[in-house]
C-alpha cells in the first residue's frame, strides 16, 4: 500500500458521493427509529446492492452502516429510547441533559464523537491493515478451523445472555450451515427433499428471516414504537446552540480520541459490537474521571464516551471480515453476503487479489464520515419525528418487503418461503435468548468450517488430532477453552460471594 | 422473565425447549441422512451434531431439573404473551405465506397491494385512504424496484402485463 494507491482511492471515493449520500441519509433515518438496524435496511435493499457494481455497494453499505452507528444516539437523547443497542449507554448522560434544556448540546456532543470517533479509528486500522493481513497468512486450514470455532464462541460468550443458550445457538446454525452436498463427492445431506437446498442453505433468506421477520414479529407488541409522554418530547425537539455543542465537543477531543481505541479493539473481537464498546468506554469514562459522581446527571463526557466508542466499533467489526473472512457482526455478514455474492473471496489473500477492495473498504468509511459532518448537522432538528411512526404500518412493510426481498439473490419462490420459517425461528430465538446473530453466524461459517475441518482431516488422513498440530492452533484452543470458562468461574465467584 | 414473577408462581419455561428440540431433531436427521455416506461428509455433520446433541441434553436437563423441583412449568408464556397481539402475530405469519402462495396467480405488484391492505387491517388499521395509499404506494415501490430497475423474475400478473403493453 502506498501514498499513490491512497490517495487514487480517497479520490475515488469522493467520486461514489451518489452512493454515499443516499447511504448516510438512509441511515440516520434508520439509525434513530428504534427496531430497525443496519442489517435490517442493508437486507431490505440487498436486491439494489446486488445489482450495482461492487464498489458502489461497498460505498453505500458502508456509508449506511456508519450513519446508523450515529444516529441511535439521536432518540437515545431527546426520548430517552435508543434507536440501537450501541446507543443505549448514550440515555445515561444524553436524556439528563435534554431534562436540563441541553438537547441540542448534547446531540451536536453526540454527532461530532462519533463523526471524529468513527474517523479516527478508521484511519488507525488503515494504518494496522497490512499488519493484520500477514498475520492472516499464517492461518491454514488447522487453523481456520479453530479461529471460526473461537469467533463463534466469542459471539456465544458475549452477545448471548447465557452460554449455553448461546452454544446451542452457534451449533445451531453451523449445522443449518452444512445442509446441503458436501464438497468432496456432491452427496445431498439433511436437504428435506428438496432440490432448492442442495447448494445449501441461502443466505439471504436467513438473514431476512433471523433479523427483520423475528424482528417484525416482535415490533407487533407495542403500538407505537414511543410511548405517549416520549412522542410530546420528540414533537418538541428543536434547534439550537450548535456552536456551543462544538466548542463543548473540542474541549473533550482527548476524551474522543482514547474512547474510539475502547470502540477500535472492541470491535475487532467478533461478536462484541457497539452496545459492548459503549458500555465499556462509558464504564472507562467514568473510572478514569476526576468527578465520576456526575456520571448520570447529564454532563458532556457521558455522551461522548460511548458515542465515539459505537462508532469506533465499525472498522473494527470490518477487520476480521477482511482479513481472516470471519464476520465481526450481522451488519459485517450482510456486507459479506453481498461480497460473496460478487464473488469476492474474503479473507488474507483479498489484500493481494483484490487491494482496492481490501482497503476501499476502510478508505470508503473514512470518506463517508467526512460527509457525515456535513450532512448530519443540519439534519438533526428534524429526525427526532421519526420516532413518531407507528408499528400498525412498519410491521406490514417490514414483513412482505423483506419477503419479497428473499426471492432476489436467486430468484426463487422457495427462499421467500424459507425466510419465513427462518423468521419464526428467529422470533422464538428472540423471546427466549437464544441469540439470532449466533444462529446466522453459524449459518453463514458452517460450509466455510466444514471446508477448512474436511481438508484438515484428509491431510492427517481423518485423524482428529491434527486440530492441536501447531503452536498457533493450540493457542487458540487455550484462549477458547479460557473464554468459555471465565463466564462460569464469574458465576461460581458470585455465587460463592452471595453465601 | 423470572424477575417479573410473584412469589409462589412457576416460571414458564417450556419456551426455552423449542430452539434445543429443534436442533436436537435436525441433529438426528442430519446422523440418518448420512449414515451411508463416505467418512469425507459425514465427518463435520458428526462433529457439530455431536457437540449440539450434548448441549442440547444438558439444557433439557437443566430445565427438566427445575420443572422436577417444582420451580418452572413447560409453559409457553414467553411466546404466547401478551395474548392480546397473538392473533396478529399469527395472522401476519399466515398472510405471508398466503402472499407468497398467492404470487404465481396474482403477480409481485397485486400481490403486494392486496398483501399489504390485508397486513394493514390485521394491524388495526381502519382509515380508508390509509388502507388504499399506504399499499399503492408500497406495490409502486416494489414493481419500480424490483420489475422495471432489476427486472427480477417475479411471477407477472395482470398488473405487470398491462403496464408492459404500456410501456
Amino acid at each position: 500500500m502506498t501514498w499513490d494507491f491512497l490517495l487514487r482511492e480517497f479520490a475515488s471515493q469522493f467520486g461514489l458521493w451518489y452512493a454515499i449520500v443516499p447511504g448516510i441519509l438512509i441511515g440516520i433515518v434508520v439509525g434513530a427509529l428504534p427496531g430497525f438496524s443496519a442489517q435490517n435496511t442493508l437486507i431490505i435493499l440487498l436486491p439494489l446492492t446486488l445489482a450495482v457494481p461492487v464498489h458502489t455497494a461497498l460505498a453505500f453499505m458502508i456509508a449506511l452502516y456508519c450513519a446508523t452507528h450515529l444516529a441511535g444516539g439521536i432518540p437515545a437523547i431527546l426520548v430517552k429510547i435508543p434507536g440501537t443497542g450501541g446507543a443505549a449507554a448514550t440515555t445515561i448522560d444524553g436524556y439528563p441533559m435534554t431534562q436540563k434544556g441541553q438537547a441540542q448540546h448534547a446531540l451536536v456532543l453526540c454527532f461530532t464523537a462519533s463523526v471524529f470517533g468513527g474517523l479516527i479509528s478508521t484511519v488507525v486500522t488503515l494504518g494496522l491493515l497490512p499488519w493484520l493481513s500477514k498475520v492472516g497468512l499464517y492461518l491454514r486450514s488447522v487453523e481456520m478451523v479453530v479461529v471460526m470455532l473461537f469467533g463463534l464462541t466469542l459471539i456465544a460468550v458475549i452477545a448471548a445472555k447465557d452460554l449455553l443458550k448461546g452454544l446451542i445457538a452457534g451449533l445451531f446454525g453451523l449445522l443449518i450451515g452444512v445442509i446441503g452436498t458436501d464438497h468432496i463427492y456432491n452427496t445431498p445431506r439433511a436437504t428435506f427433499g428438496f432440490l432448492e437446498l442442495y447448494d445449501g442453505v441461502p443466505l439471504v433468506p436467513a438473514l431476512i428471516g433471523l433479523f427483520a421477520i423475528s424482528e417484525a414479529l416482535v415490533m407487533i407488541e407495542s403500538k407505537m414504537i414511543v410511548r405517549k409522554e416520549g412522542r410530546a418530547r420528540a414533537a418538541d425537539a428543536h434547534w439550537a446552540d450548535t456552536v456551543e455543542g462544538l466548542r463543548m465537543a473540542a474541549s473533550k477531543w482527548w476524551h474522543i480520541v482514547w474512547t474510539s481505541f475502547v470502540g477500535l479493539f472492541i470491535g475487532i473481537i467478533p461478536g462484541a459490537g457497539a452496545s459492548i464498546a459503549a458500555f465499556v468506554a462509558y464504564q472507562q469514562s467514568r473510572m478514569w474521571s476526576k468527578h465520576p459522581e456526575l456520571y448520570g446527571t447529564g454532563i458532556p463526557e457521558g455522551v461522548i464516551a460511548p458515542e465515539s466508542a459505537n462508532n469506533g466499533v465499525t472498522s473494527g467489526t470490518l477487520v476480521p471480515m477482511m482479513a481472516l473472512g470471519v464476520p465481526g457482526g450481522s451488519t459485517a455478514a450482510v456486507m459479506m453476503i453481498v461480497l460473496q455474492y460478487q464473488g469476492i473471496v474474503l479473507g488474507p489473500r483479498l489484500f493481494t487479489t483484490n487491494p482496492e477492495i481490501a482497503y476501499g473498504v476502510f478508505i470508503s468509511m473514512a470518506v463517508a464520515y467526512v460527509f457525515m459532518l456535513f450532512t448530519i448537522l443540519p439534519l438533526a432538528r428534524y429526525m427526532s419525528r421519526i420516532v413518531l411512526i407507528e408499528t400498525n404500518y412498519l410491521v406490514p412493510v417490514i414483513m412482505l418487503m423483506t419477503t419479497v426481498a428473499a426471492f432476489a439473490g436467486r430468484q426463487y419462490q422457495f427462499d421467500m418461503a424459507l425466510a419465513l420459517v427462518f423468521g419464526v425461528i428467529g422470533y422464538i430465538a428472540h423471546k427466549t435468548d437464544y441469540h439470532v446473530t449466533a444462529i446466522l453466524i453459524g449459518v453463514i461459517l458452517g460450509p466455510l468450517f466444514e471446508e477448512y475441518l474436511v481438508r484438515s482431516l484428509r491431510i492427517s488422513e481423518g485423524q482428529l488430532s491434527i486440530l492441536f498440530s501447531s503452536t498457533i492452533a493450540n493457542t487458540l484452543w487455550a484462549l477458547l477453552v479460557v473464554s468459555l470458562a471465565l463466564p462460569l468461574v464469574r458465576v461460581w465467584l458470585k455465587r460463592r460471594a452471595e453465601t | 422473565m423470572s424477575t417479573s414473577q410473584t412469589p409462589g408462581t412457576k416460571v414458564p419455561l417450556g419456551a426455552d425447549l423449542l430452539i434445543p428440540v429443534l436442533a436436537l431433531a435436525l441433529a438426528v436427521y442430519f446422523f440418518v441422512s448420512i449414515a451411508d455416506l463416505s467418512w469425507e461428509a459425514k465427518a463435520n455433520g458428526m462433529l457439530i451434531g455431536s457437540a449440539l446433541v450434548v448441549l442440547s441434553a444438558v439444557q433439557l436437563v437443566r430445565v427438566g431439573v427445575k420443572v422436577w423441583a417444582g420451580a418452572a412449568s413447560l409453559g409457553l408464556d414467553r411466546l404466547l404473551l401478551p395474548r392480546e397481539v397473538l392473533a396478529k402475530r399469527i395472522g401476519m405469519v399466515a398472510l405471508t405465506a398466503l402472499f407468497i402462495a398467492s404470487m404465481n396467480w396474482l403477480g409481485l405488484t397485486l400481490a403486494v397491494f392486496l398483501a399489504t391492505m390485508a397486513a394493514l387491517a390485521l394491524m388495526g388499521v381502519r382509515r380508508r385512504s390509509q388502507l388504499f395509499w399506504t399499499p399503492f404506494g408500497v406495490s409502486a415501490a416494489a414493481y419500480v424496484m424490483f420489475v422495471a430497475i432489476l427486472d427480477s423474475q417475479f411471477p407477472h400478473g395482470p398488473v405487470e402485463m398491462l403496464l408492459a403493453r404500456l410501456f
